[in-house]
Formats: structure tokens, C-alpha cells, sequence
């Protein structure tokens, strides 16, 4: 009991200064989330439509290297590029997050069956419209799955963000570290979980809106 | 260009300790996934025999997986001691979600027509399991172990923050003391080593496939 | 491959883990002890020395457990008893180990607590400091610092609301010693104050990313950059004097490692100790090289 009451003093006196890392946090992983979705879903749509296997399989193992680059690694060789803060800490983000959504948009495309791509020609279907009628919903699944499944893994990566100064939630761990505090390990950890845990809920209620619409 | 070669030098002059570091990166990481599949497996086979329990068993691995590296081996640390066996549990930790999951996911999905004709031909449950069901989500099991190998081979990279070896020492003493070769050396031998491990457990995984089918 | 294969391996390198556990003893039938050091490289260089002592005066051998994130994971380990030696600084007493430490920043009253609640709690030794201070400090580019007129941190006052502070993740949330703390006594923050790894606080100030960081006073990198530690004029910062540490039951059993430790007392001043760390961290040669060598020139070497 006593460890919950010291902890809730704890949250009374920071609790501004959680809420900022926690928005930093959400700052960051939002931002590239949204450009991962904005970049990979496309490209992995146009590979579809490519002629070249060459090519696909260059793009498929290009975005395959970055994913197994060490996170601390990436981190790192990002400064001398690009400096320290928020951008780096984007870009390296960003780099992981392709080979997740590039694989599944594509797979989901490639399940859509060639008899209905060709049904939907029969009718006279133009390729934009084939393309938003009919292949992209049957992809959609695939799609979501692929971006929920990045989403969380970003949302944890993002805490070692802080230690190229971009912020966030990581902040809050190293510093329980240096500074002798499991409160704050606590704190940050579980604050990342949380939002991981929130951001997948509402992926998941916005698959099925869209799936009944 | 004079990058490179500085850093194939050094590569050259210190073959022997990278060598060691990285067959100690390779050890934690198998480590890991040994006990991974030791615990994971059965928990999979759990989940997919137990409906009730899955959520459970699914969602505590899953929260296991949203702990930010960094937070959970310093707070192992506290706990376990510093050294190999503290990152090899982190890995063995990380590693549960895809075992459990795609042990699961790959009993599920075998086709119940297979199941009645081994029911029809008298097989009791552990026979079904045993003979059937798990041999057939082999597959699911291996993509899922492949999965594990690259995520532990990132992680591990962090194993001198809990005093054990790897490459992470090059990556993180290359930090500390700015030496890009250092940093790209311990960088360019784990991603290698991720790699080589995705290739060779998807050629397995193809192997197993062509098998069953 | 199949499954069964993968259960033996596994259970095979199960084995290993277990069996792999335990002490050995050294070549020459001494013990092998261990030293920890937390990733700066005072910290290193200083149990480098301990090592090249004690194996070279000794049939014991030392084994170093380097870049730990904090001290908190080097007690820990002393505590199990996994680390029988370490590095670590006087000011740490400050940093929420205690409840009823006394804050102050006066060097001698910091030490003497350190090595009463430190040596009471762990059970170790607390050496007299080996003779370097590496405290944290504010630096601000030289020419900034010349241009205008900037000496203490008093000064830096009226330019601090357009300055960018790097600083580790740490300082930012210490209660005493830390930002807070700061902003406490001098009465001014900076414009933004963002916490990372050290090591890249300074490429961020000599790409123009950050405009003062928070630096340990024996960096090369001070020099390296040409960066100006202002003048603590306010005696804000806590002293961290650099001591060795062991733990009691082993210089009881092995005295002759005590008589060792003992010696390494004032054997670095601070200035030697910046040499020492820009020979490792700019010229990049190794720690046991530089720290034999020095050894050599303090004729405590052959």
C-alpha cells in the first residue's frame, strides 16, 4: 500500500512532465505511422501492377535490410546523416516500418482472384475503378493487419528515440535508469503499453466499421 | 571510398575478437529461442486446445512484446543480475509472442477434414495432436520462429547494457567513443547474421511447406 | 530440420546455460574477480588500472564488466556479490539511493557520505578518491562565450531563453543535482532542454543542433569542440569524485588486494585524466594501452 500511495505522489508532482513525453511519444510514432501507411500502400499497390520481378524483389529486400538493422544501430548511424531530435528518430522509425506494410498490402492484393479482376473488366470497369472497387476492398484486411501489427511494434521502438534527444516516453525510462528511479521505468513502460494497447482497440473498431460499410 | 577501406581494415585487424562477439551474439540468440519454443510451444498448443484461455495467453505475450527493450533488461537486471543469462530471458521473453501465436494460429488452421478422417480412424485427441495437428503447423511454427530470430538478434545488440557481450559492444562502445568504423563494424556483422538467419529459416520454412503439401 | 531436432538443440544449449555458470579460477590458481564500470570512460580507464595492478602483482586475475547504463545496476550487482570491485563517483550518494542524505556540495561532506551510507548499506569499502573530479558542468561554444562577455552561468542568463540544452535523460528529471534543481538556484531555464546518450551531446553542439550541454568535467571533447565550461558561480553542481570500491569479505580474505587499491588513491589528477580519455575517446587507442602506459610513467609498472 505504501508503494501505491508514494507512487501516486509521484504522479501528482510530474504529472505534466509525463503527460509531455507522453505527447512526444504519441508525437513521434503517429507522425510515422501515418507516413509509413502514406508511403508503403502505394508502392506495394504500384509493385502489384509491376511487370519486372527483379525490381520487386530488389524493393521486397531492400525494406527486408533495414528491418534487421539493430534499432541502437540505426539510431546511431542516423546522426552523422541527419543530426539529433525528431527527424532522425522519424527517418530511422520509418525505414523499419516499410517491410511489414509493403508485405502484407501486397500480399492482400495479390489474393484478390484474377476471376474477379476479370469479371470487373467485363463490366467495363476502368483500372481506378477496379482498383477501389474492387481489388482494395478485398485487400483491406490484409492491409489493416499490417498496419496494426507495425503500429505497436513503432510505439515501442520509439522510447529508444531518446537517446538521439528526439524525446518521448524513452526519456522517461532512461532516466529512471541513470537516475536510480523504478518509478519511472514503470511509468514510461507502462504509459507506451497503454497507448499501443488504445491505438490497436481503435484500428481494430475502424476495420470493422469499414468492413460493414 | 576511404571510409570503406578504413573500415575493412579494421574489420581484417580484429577479426578475431568480432568473431567471438559475434558467436556470442548467435549463442544469447539461440538461447533465447530455445527456451521461446520450450515454453512457447506447449502454451501454443494450450491456447488452441483451451479456446477460453487463448485471449489470455495471447494478450500477456502480447504485452510482453510492447515492453521497450531498454526498460525491460535494466529492470531484469535489477532482478536477475548482470550478464548472459539476464539478455538471453529479455530474448527468451521477446521471443514468446510469434512462437505462441503461430503455434497457435497453425493448429487452428488445419483442415477439420483431416481432423474427421483422423477421427474416423479411431485417433484419440493426443494422437490427433500429436500426429496431425502439429506436424502440419510446423510451417506456421517456423515462420513464427523466423520472425523471433531477427527481432532477437536487434535486441540483443543491447545486451552490454546488462554487462553481457555481443556485437552490441561494438555498436555502443562505438557511441561512446564516436568511432563510425566501430559502430558500422558491430552494425554490418548483426544485420548480416539477421539476414543469413531470415534466408535460411524461410528456406526451411519452404522446405516443410513443400513437404506437408 | 523438424521440430524434435529443434527441441534437442535447444534443450542441448539449455545445458550449456546451466553448466556454463560458475567461478573458475585464474591461470596461475589465484581467484578471477570482477570489476564493473558504467560506460564513461573515466570509469573504464579506472578499473583498467585496477586490473593491470592486481594481475601484475598478484596471481589473481580481473575480469571487467564495462558499459552498465547506471550505478544502480553496478549496486545491484555488488549486492549479489557478482562485482567484487567497481568505479563509481561521490555525488551518486545524492541520487535517490537515501532518504536521509544530507544534500550539500561541499567535495569532503560528500565523500564521508558516500562511503558511510554506501559502505553501510553494501557492505563494501569506499576508497579515498583516486584524485579526478568529473563533475557535471554547463559548456557553451568558446566563441559564443567570448563574444559575449559570458564567464559564470549568472551570465548566461539573459541568452538562456534561445538556447537549446542537450543533456543525458537523467539530469532532466533529478530532483537535487538536476534541472530542476538548476532552475531552483539560478532562477532561469533554457528555451528547450532535450535529454540523450552523452556521447551525442556534443556532435549536436558542433553541428549547431544544441547551444549549451551539460559536460562532465573531464571530456576531451570540451577541447576536442572548443567549448567553455562557465563558472558555476552559484555552487549549484554536486562534487563526483572518482573512488574505487570492493567489497568488504574480499580484501578481508585477500589483503594484499586492499594494500593494492590503496595505492591508486591521488594516483590521477584531473588534468592526467582528460589526457587519458583523449587518448581513447580522439585517438582512439585502447584502454589497456593508454592506462598501462601511464602506469609505466608513475613507475607503478614494469
Amino acid at each position: 500500500m505504501e508503494f501505491l500511495s508514494e507512487y501516486l505522489t509521484y504522479w501528482s508532482e510530474d504529472y505534466s512532465s509525463i503527460l509531455d513525453y507522453m505527447y512526444e511519444h504519441i508525437l513521434i510514432s503517429f507522425t510515422v505511422i501515418i507516413l509509413a501507411v502514406a508511403i508503403s500502400v502505394p508502392l506495394a499497390i504500384y509493385m502489384t501492377k509491376m511487370k519486372s520481378n527483379k525490381i520487386k524483389g530488389l524493393i521486397f529486400n531492400i525494406a527486408n535490410v533495414f528491418q534487421t538493422i539493430p534499432t541502437i544501430a540505426m539510431l546511431a548511424i542516423m546522426i552523422p546523416l541527419m543530426g539529433i531530435g525528431f527527424r532522425p528518430a522519424v527517418v530511422a522509425l520509418l525505414l523499419y516500418s516499410l517491410l511489414p506494410l509493403l508485405r502484407n498490402t501486397y500480399s492482400g492484393m495479390e489474393s484478390v482472384s484474377s476471376e474477379i479482376v476479370e469479371a470487373a473488366k467485363g463490366m467495363g470497369f476502368s483500372t481506378f475503378q477496379r482498383l477501389f472497387k474492387v481489388e482494395l476492398p478485398v485487400a483491406f484486411p490484409y492491409v489493416m493487419s499490417g498496419i496494426r501489427v507495425t503500429a505497436v511494434y513503432i510505439i515501442s521502438w520509439t522510447t529508444l528515440a531518446a537517446l538521439i534527444g528526439a524525446g518521448g516516453l524513452g526519456d522517461l525510462v532512461l532516466a529512471g535508469i541513470g537516475y536510480n528511479d523504478q518509478y519511472m521505468i514503470f511509468t514510461g513502460t507502462i504509459l507506451a503499453i497503454v497507448i499501443a494497447v488504445s491505438l490497436d482497440l481503435v484500428l481494430g473498431r475502424i476495420e470493422k466499421i469499414v468492413k460493414r460499410a | 571510398m576511404e571510409f570503406i577501406s578504413r573500415l575493412v581494415q579494421y574489420i581484417i585487424e580484429n577479426y578475431s575478437e568480432l568473431l567471438s562477439l559475434s558467436i556470442e551474439h548467435l549463442l544469447m540468440v539461440a538461447y533465447g529461442i530455445g527456451l521461446a519454443l520450450i515454453v512457447g510451444v506447449p502454451l501454443g498448443i494450450i491456447a488452441a486446445k483451451f479456446e477460453k484461455l487463448a485471449p489470455v495467453i495471447i494478450s500477456l505475450t502480447n504485452i510482453l512484446q510492447l515492453i521497450p527493450s531498454l526498460a525491460m533488461l535494466a529492470i531484469l537486471m535489477l532482478y536477475l543480475g548482470f550478464g548472459f543469462e539476464t539478455i538471453v530471458v529479455g530474448l527468451f521473453l521477446y521471443s514468446l509472442l510469434p512462437i505462441v501465436k503461430n503455434t497457435y494460429v497453425g493448429i487452428k488452421e488445419v483442415d477439420d477434414s483431416i481432423i474427421e478422417a483422423g477421427v474416423g480412424n479411431g485417433m484419440t485427441t493426443l494422437q490427433l495432436l500429436l500426429k496431425i495437428q502439429f506436424p502440419l503447423s510446423i510451417p506456421f511454427l517456423l515462420a513464427g520462429v523466423r520472425l523471433a530470430a531477427v527481432i532477437a538478434i536487434s535486441v540483443a545488440t543491447l545486451g552490454p547494457y546488462v554487462g553481457a557481450g555481443g556485437l552490441g559492444k561494438e555498436i555502443i562502445s562505438g557511441i561512446s567513443l564516436q568511432s563510425d568504423v566501430k559502430i558500422y563494424a558491430g552494425t554490418i556483422i548483426a544485420t548480416l547474421m539477421a539476414i543469413i538467419a531470415d534466408i535460411l529459416l524461410g528456406k526451411i520454412e519452404g522446405k516443410t511447406k513443400r513437404r506437408l503439401a | 530440420m523438424n521440430i524434435k531436432n529443434f527441441l534437442v538443440v535447444s534443450l542441448v544449449a539449455l545445458m550449456f546455460l546451466i553448466t556454463a555458470c560458475g567461478n573458475d579460477s585464474s591461470a596461475d590458481g589465484g581467484e578471477v574477480f570482477t570489476a564493473s564500470a558504467a560506460k564513461n570512460t573515466d570509469s573504464k580507464i579506472n578499473v583498467q588500472i585496477l586490473k593491470s595492478l592486481v594481475e601484475d602483482q598478484t596471481s589473481h586475475e580481473v575480469e571487467i564488466v564495462e558499459d552498465l547504463p547506471a550505478s544502480a545496476q553496478i549496486f545491484a550487482g555488488i549486492d549479489r556479490e557478482e562485482f567484487d570491485f567497481a568505479n563509481l563517483f561521490s555525488g551518486e550518494v545524492y541520487n535517490n539511493y537515501f532518504d536521509d542524505v544530507e544534500y550539500s556540495t561541499n567535495p569532503e561532506k560528500t565523500l564521508k557520505q558516500a562511503q558511510k551510507f554506501f559502505g553501510e548499506e553494501y557492505d563494501i569499502k569506499w576508497y579515498d578518491p583516486v584524485g579526478f573530479i568529473n563533475n557535471y558542468s554547463i559548456a557553451v561554444n568558446r566563441d559564443f562565450a567570448e563574444k559575449n562577455n559570458v564567464e559564470n552561468l549568472t551570465q548566461l542568463e539573459e541568452f538562456a531563453d534561445e538556447m537549446v540544452l542537450g543533456t543525458d535523460n537523467a539530469w532532466i528529471e533529478r530532483d537535487n543535482d538536476g534541472y530542476k534543481g538548476f532552475q531552483e538556484t539560478y532562477g532561469y531555464k533554457f528555451s528547450e532542454a532535450r535529454g540523450m546518450d552523452v556521447a551525442l551531446m556534443y556532435e549536436g553542439i558542433a553541428n549547431g543542433d544544441l547551444d549549451v550541454v551539460t559536460a562532465y568535467t573531464v571530456d576531451p571533447q570540451l577541447k576536442e569542440y572548443d567549448l567553455k565550461v562557465l563558472k558555476d558561480d552559484k555552487h549549484f553542481f554536486p562534487p563526483y569524485e572518482a573512488s574505487l570500491v570492493a567489497r568488504n569479505s574480499v580484501i578481508e580474505e585477500y589483503p594484499e588486494i586492499d594494500d593494492i587499491v590503496e595505492s591508486t588513491v591521488g594516483l590521477i589528477s584531473t588534468e592526467e585524466m582528460t589526457d587519458l580519455i583523449y587518448e581513447v575517446d580522439i585517438e582512439k587507442r585502447s584502454i589497456k594501452e593508454v592506462s598501462e602506459e601511464f602506469l609505466k610513467e608513475k613507475g607503478m609498472l614494469d
